[in-house]
């Protein structure tokens, strides 16, 4: 694709993706800690059905060749640190790298304050004042550089680590085995959390929210059609912004050549975009703002995701909706500690006392 | 439709953010007496659809959950 075409195409997918984030209010954030905090598992169902769709989806598009697997690079140590630090900054900025972008859509200034602190955050741990932690917990040489493989196995297109490669298996073994028994609990825990069904079709797709194996299912095969058309991965949030201020900063274009930064940031734009649209149409679009305090709290939040998605190398999205499907190892890891760090601050912020 | 049931209190937690709106209204159904109604008004969509599951888990009534304002919504709770 040409750098204009793959730009547009990153907006199409980024106002289709914001439209299903908003109507199925899909947040990792309220995904994970409502399951210590709520016993609430109905956005969790969701996140599991994306990542099961992809999983399927990506495995057969790598199978019939229209696509190669870029699981991300194994750094252990970035992963556990970078993971757990934007956990914790998700909970303090109340929302996901994906759920503060739909949420700026939906008119929401506390999820604009986390993003500029996300976006700040980001370029300090690329190239500012915390490069150095970031060279440390992602070296070329010594105890915490990454773990590769000279076995990649079939439809992986780098020398990373998967589950599958790593035991030498083939991808699709774990892939059945994995999304039968994920499929088999939905099905199983499947009732009474959904939407109450009443209205038009019309309603049922734009005035009220969805279920969540609607929404999870349409994640997922939006993921499916970013990676066919980014070819190089499926869908992020983190590279986009950051990409975003740095094109701002220093006046320079996101990287035009590679397209890297073209498609995720114009993505990013179009979920915003995509959001706002899906809120108006709803009645649910409308500037709010919480109180100063919990503004910087947001801020702060922001920031931690920030430096959390730099030095894992990915955000929630990035890790546990494209690099898990993938059987990514350095996801699998990440996102773990994603889940831990989001445990962890919920616990301590509303769990005490 | 309304203004036949009068609530006991009112907690008004327009402007929260993300889980604030559930975690105070949990809160405050925990302190109120039995057959006492709280009127929840809130403008976080998510938080519109969870605190009625997650209230009616507790074992308390969800009397109405009504939109009443571009992004705006209003759920009256009785307490068990």
């Amino acid at each position: 694709m040409t750098d204009t075409s793959l730009m547009l195409a990153g907006l199409v997918v980024g106002i289709i993706f914001g439209f299903v984030l908003q109507r199925g209010r899909f947040c990792m954030n309220s995904a994970f800690r409502d399951i210590v905090l709520m016993k609430e598992y109905t956005l969790l169902k969701a996140v599991a059905m994306a990542i099961v769709v992809q999983m399927i989806g990506f495995h057969l598009m790598a199978t019939m060749g229209y696509i190669q697997l870029y699981p991300k690079t194994f750094y252990w140590g970035a992963m556990i640190f970078g993971g757990f630090i934007f956990g914790i900054g998700m909970v303090l900025a109340a929302g996901c790298a994906s759920g503060t972008t739909y949420r700026v859509g939906e008119g929401m200034v506390g999820s604009f304050v986390a993003l500029l602190g996300f976006m700040i955050g980001g370029l300090v741990t690329k190239g500012g004042a915390l490069k150095d932690l970031t060279l440390y917990l992602q070296p070329t040489e010594g105890a915490l550089k990454a773990i590769t493989t000279e076995n990649a196995g079939p439809y992986v297109g780098n020398a990373n680590l998967t589950l599958a490669n790593v035991f030498g298996l083939d991808p699709w073994i774990l892939v059945v085995i994995i999304a039968g028994v994920v499929l088999a609990v939905l099905v199983w825990k499947r009732g009474g959390e959904e939407t109450k069904a009443e209205g038009t079709l019309y309603e049922k797709i734009f005035k009220t929210g969805w279920n969540w194996w609607i929404t999870g299912i349409i994640v997922g095969i939006i993921g499916i059609i970013a990676f066919y058309t980014f070819q190089n991965y499926a869908l992020g949030i983190s590279g986009g912004w950051f990409g975003f201020l740095n094109a701002l900063i220093t006046g320079e274009l996101p990287r035009l050549g590679s397209g890297m930064l073209n498609w995720f940031t114009f993505l990013v734009i179009g979920v915003v975009i995509g959001a706002a649209v899906a809120a108006v149409i709803a009645g649910e679009f409308k500037f709010r703002a919480p109180d100063a305090k919990r503004l910087l709290q947001q801020f702060v939040g922001g920031v931690l995701m920030g430096i959390g998605a730099v030095v894992g190398t990915a955000c929630n999205i990035g890790h546990i909706l494209s690099g898990v499907p993938q059987l990514a190892l350095s996801s699998i890891l990440g996102g773990a500690f994603i889940i831990l760090g989001c445990w962890v601050a919920a616990y301590i912020m509303f769990m005490r006392g | 439709m309304s203004s036949d049931v009068k609530p006991t209190e009112t907690l008004d937690v327009r402007g929260e953010v993300c889980p604030y709106p559930d975690v105070k209204t949990q809160k405050k159904v925990k302190k109120m007496k039995s057959g006492e109604i709280l009127e929840v008004i809130l403008d976080y969509p998510l938080s519109a659809e969870r605190i009625p599951r997650s209230v009616e888990k507790m074992g308390h009534e969800i009397l109405k959950t009504e939109k009443t304002g571009t992004g705006e919504w209003r759920i009256l709770i009785k307490i068990k």
